[in-house]
């Protein structure tokens, strides 16, 4: 199921590690602090509790959206847009 | 998604979990869970790390030579599956079950064939005639090939020569289709004449890769074929198999023809004949991909072609073992 990740950390170093960790796990930075890609529940569970590790829950927040396909069919982007065939996983094939 | 490094010096390392490929002008960066396979059609630059990297992610890498034909795969050292399995493969090949297995498979081909041009006639009325012809003669194979009985040693060359003349006639009847200006002479390889055979080698090549590794995950030896027999680095069970699969590179290739998306700058001279370049490659592993990324009835459910190797691969194996 597609994901959200949105942050909001004061720190830079734990920032990094949280927006490496959304890397890893495949989702695609869509804005400064907005990750987003197509995760199982499994993936989704623990990229949860690595982030709960990394933050300092006092100040920081991450959540963490999970969005059904037809939701995401209905999403307008505005401006500069992200690819969202990409980060729904429906391009097969890609060329470098 | 399948990785295609087709950009000349291009150079592909492993960062954190991701895969990170760059050349002069552009970076791109993956995760490894969303890697199948990546596909290396040129020169290109790899670390060991991003090597053992995909080996552990069960992703494997596959260098593809000039025609499309793959020449090498990183895969692990290990067997895949029992012994046995290839134990019985050997024990079979000389007997009737063997026999039957191969002849199977090429009917499943043929009848694929068949199925093809029937679907070719249907938006072609005006060409519905000749089209039965061709239709009628490869039906008549069929019917020779399924009287035929006993062990491979004997009818492997009949065999042989039915697979040969229908797919004589299927090609045939394929060039009779084409538009006017890609009209084609029979089959051609190493390298092909024309652009038809060579976007056609080239398909059945990436094909060719994905059959050997369907083998290697069931645990079937690549090297132990029945149709085909044995030689020198001969992976006969792949070139068993792979008729069966052909098809959807041949229905991929006269599409792109049918609905005009070949361009000639696709294609590049070399000696005796042509070569597929950046971007004809491009464009034919796109549209594999995009075709057998389709769904279709298998055994009562519906699954992806691309999956339907490794569900036979398997149940070869089982049958196998059981």
């Amino acid at each position: 199921m597609l994901v959200w990740v949105i942050y909001d950390i004061a720190d830079d170093p734990i920032r990094k590690k949280v927006s490496d960790k959304c890397k890893n796990y495949g989702l695609y930075r869509v804005q400064k602090s907005v990750f987003l890609g197509d995760l199982n529940a499994n993936q989704r569970d623990s990229l949860a509790i690595e982030c709960e590790d990394l933050i300092d829950p006092e100040v920081d927040s991450v959540y963490i959206f999970p969005m059904d396909d037809e939701s995401f069919r209905k999403v307008k982007l505005i401006g500069q847009a992200f690819d969202k065939e990409l980060v729904s996983d429906e391009v097969l094939t890609t060329f470098f | 998604m399948q990785l295609v490094i087709n950009s000349r010096g291009s150079y592909l390392k492993k960062q954190q979990n991701c895969f990170l490929v760059k050349n002069e002008d552009k970076v791109f960066e993956v995760s490894a869970n969303k890697v199948e396979s990546i596909l290396i059609t040129t020169s290109a630059t790899i670390t060991t790390d991003a090597i053992k990297f995909a080996v552990e992610n069960n992703i494997d890498i596959v260098f593809l030579d000039h025609f499309g034909d793959p020449y090498g795969r990183v895969w692990h050292s290990k067997l895949g599956s029992t012994v046995l399995i290839r134990r019985k493969q050997l024990e079979i090949a000389n007997k009737e079950q063997g026999f039957k297995l191969a002849r199977g498979w090429i009917e499943i081909k043929i009848n694929n064939q068949i199925e093809f041009l029937k679907d070719l006639k249907k938006n072609r009325p005006e060409k519905r005639e000749e089209m039965d012809e061709y239709i009628t003669n490869i039906n008549t194979m069929i019917h020779k090939l399924l009287e035929l009985d006993g062990v491979l040693d004997e009818a492997r060359g009949t065999i042989m020569g039915i697979e040969g003349m229908s797919s004589r006639h299927y090609f045939n009847a394929l060039s009779y289709i084409m538009p006017e200006k890609w009209k084609f002479e029979g089959r051609s390889r190493n390298p092909a004449v024309d652009e038809f055979n060579c976007l056609l080698n080239y398909g059945y090549g990436v094909l060719y890769s994905m059959v050997e590794k369907a083998c290697i995950l069931s645990g079937l030896d690549p090297y132990v074929g029945f149709m085909h027999t044995d030689n020198y680095n001969k992976k006969s069970l792949v070139f068993d198999l792979i008729e069966m699969y052909r098809i959807h590179v041949d229905r991929t290739v006269v599409n792109l023809f049918s609905k005009r998306k070949v361009k000639e700058e696709y294609f590049d001279k070399i000696p005796n004949g042509l070569s597929l370049n950046k971007e004809g490659k491009a464009l034919l592993i796109q549209s594999l991909n995009e075709a057998l990324d389709q769904s279709i009835g298998y055994h009562g459910r519906n699954i992806k072609i691309r999956n339907t190797i490794q569900y036979d691969c398997h149940k070869i194996a089982n049958e196998l073992i059981k």
